[in-house]
């Protein structure tokens, strides 16, 4: 792992100032490719992708977290690891086929639309679900929900009963429960999901490309259209700022949350 | 202990109910819909639905996709051996080291780096390590080393592995979660060596985990894309014919017969997994409590 997954995503930073040539590159210190990010709408089309995934993340904390939140209080012990199963499922189906299998079911003659159409709740059908910003936040909510149910629960397995008990015998509202309990024991397995969604929607080119329109433009797609114009070191200088989004955000989380505990439940 | 309370309203339980099966819905619709599409003789669209399997034999006597299907097998029946027991030392590594920060930092990392970019990182790193012998060549003589990181089987297999070690990884320590540490020690005091240890004691009951991992590796190696496309070179995988099917003609009927054959192996394999594993959990329930409380 240290020599094909450490070393190539370290090695982008080097790659990254390397200077392009016709079909390669050769080293040399140049900050060309950093320009043709930073000075150029590449770096509109990131900020804009970093905004889509956060709507994605804070739709996915409201989505998941009362289901982990649900399964951990309301279902029996026995049952909790069942029902998280039901979540593996859909991880197990290919991402791609997930994502292209959107389109028809959200296209203007789709099954949504047809749906409200015939429930007489819309007069003509609506036309933002694909190829637009919604398209690209709806596919990363059904793509990483999953991971966001995952995380949390992990989180909120490692908190012992007997707190629930007690704060059941002390009479504790659940406002003050959600507050004070779940919230801040279920930070570390909340953040985990969050960076997951977060660095994946603004990583994974495929979401953009089949759901967002011409318009839609995200980190990964940037990286895969430069090797697709043999501009190696522009790929590697996205690869770069993509990995230190990700450490920062990592470690962030380590030192806030000490994200380890998250294992401790099956360690 | 069930943590259910009574007090609360039953229909507030149910809609709580409703709301996790919907999701679970909402997250398997696309599922469901190219399932539904791909029997339906009109294909998507049509007013009227005409049950067929039409697709589904013009899908299995395509040569094309019966070559990429080749190539992925050959892919996953590679990367198994491989992964496997990187997973199961890394998680007993896991367990025994001091140091678990780095090793989780390591396993768990390629899960949160988005594929376009490790692909892109590594698709570039093979191209210069082969330069780079390329390079060692001209200066030593030995030209063998030229062509080990030309793109191929070879890097494809190291793209999956690093792709799928992280959820091996998981799986088995999930399993080995249950293990006692004490039945090994017993074992080694018994005389037995290391590997008898292993393999007598501790791989009888961790077996399950490691076969769910091997199903696990087969169904991520059959739904991989991006990494696998960057590092392949020159062959057909299952998901790169299907995605340049999409791509260029839209989806087709057969597309979605393809697509739903990938699914639904997929689906049945870990169903079956878990059905499985929630019997002989119940079981094995079952004789504790026989064995706590013989006259119950």
């Amino acid at each position: 792992m240290i020599i094909f997954f450490v070393l190539p995503l370290l090695l982008t930073v080097v790659w990254s100032v390397f200077e392009r040539t016709m079909f390669w590159m050769e080293p040399a210190f140049t900050l060309f490719s950093y320009e043709n990010f930073f000075f150029s709408s590449r770096l509109e089309n990131f900020l804009s992708s970093m905004f889509h995934s956060s709507i994605s993340v804070v739709c996915a904390f409201f989505i998941g977290f009362p289901i982990a939140i649900f399964i951990r209080r309301r279902v029996k012990q026995v049952a909790q690891h069942r029902v998280m199963l039901l979540f593996i499922l859909p991880f197990m189906v290919s991402e791609i086929i997930r994502i292209f299998a959107l389109r028809p079911i959200l296209s203007r003659n789709g099954v949504v639309n047809s749906f409200l159409m015939d429930m007489n709740l819309i007069d003509s059908p609506f036309s933002i679900f694909v190829f637009t910003p919604t398209g690209v936040v709806i596919g990363e909510i059904v793509s990483f929900l999953p991971f966001m149910i995952f995380s949390t629960f992990l989180a909120l397995e490692a908190i012992p009963n007997y707190i629930f008990e007690v704060c059941a015998d002390l009479g504790v509202n659940r406002r003050r429960m959600f507050k004070d309990i779940f919230l801040p024991l279920a930070a570390p397995g909340l953040f985990a999901g969050s960076v997951f969604i977060f660095v994946n929607g603004i990583g994974i080119a495929l979401i953009p490309t089949i759901l967002g329109g011409p318009g839609s433009v995200n980190a990964g797609l940037i990286a895969t259209q430069a090797i697709i114009a043999l501009d190696f070191p522009l790929a590697m200088a996205v690869s770069a700022i993509m990995m230190f989004t990700l450490m920062g955000l990592l470690y962030l989380g380590h030192r806030l949350f000490n994200l380890t505990k998250l294992l401790e439940p099956i360690s | 202990m069930s943590l259910r309370d009574d007090f609360q309203p039953k229909w507030k339980l149910l809609l709580k109910w409703g709301w996790l099966s919907f999701a679970v819905f909402i997250l398997m619709a696309p599922t469901f819909y190219t399932v539904y599409i791909s029997f339906n003789e009109l294909g998507f669209g049509a007013k009227y639905y005409n049950f067929t399997f039409q697709w589904y034999e013009n899908v299995f006597s395509d040569k094309q996709l019966i070559g990429a299907l080749g190539w992925t097998m050959l892919l996953a029946i590679i990367t198994l051996p491989i992964v496997i027991p990187f997973g199961l030392l890394s998680a007993k590594l896991y367990k025994q080291s001091n140091q678990k920060v780095w090793i989780v930092f390591i396993l768990l990392s390629p899960l949160f780096v988005p594929a376009d970019i490790l692909a892109s990182a590594l698709l570039v790193f093979f191209k210069n390590l082969n330069k780079f012998f390329t390079l060692i060549g001209e200066y030593t003589g030995i030209y063998s080393l030229d062509t080990w990181f030309d793109l191929g089987i070879m890097t494809a297999v190291i793209g999956l592995i690093v792709y799928t070690l992280p959820y091996v990884f998981v799986v088995i320590m999930i399993t080995m979660a249950r293990y006692r540490n004490e039945q090994t020690e017993a074992a080694r005091d018994l005389g037995a060596s290391a590997w008898r240890a292993f393999w007598e004691i501790e791989f009888p009951q961790i077996r399950a985990g490691v076969f769910s991992a091997c199903a696990f590796v087969v169904i991520l190696t059959f739904n991989e894309y991006t990494r696998t496309s960057l590092l392949k070179g020159g062959f057909d995988t299952f998901t790169s014919v299907l995605i340049s099917q999409m791509l260029n003609t839209g989806m087709s009927e057969e597309s979605y017969a393809m697509a739903s054959i990938v699914s639904l192996v997929a689906v049945v394999i870990v169903s079956a997994i878990l059905i499985v594993t929630a019997i002989k959990t119940e079981e094995l329930e079952k004789k504790t409590r026989i064995v706590k409380e013989p006259n119950k």
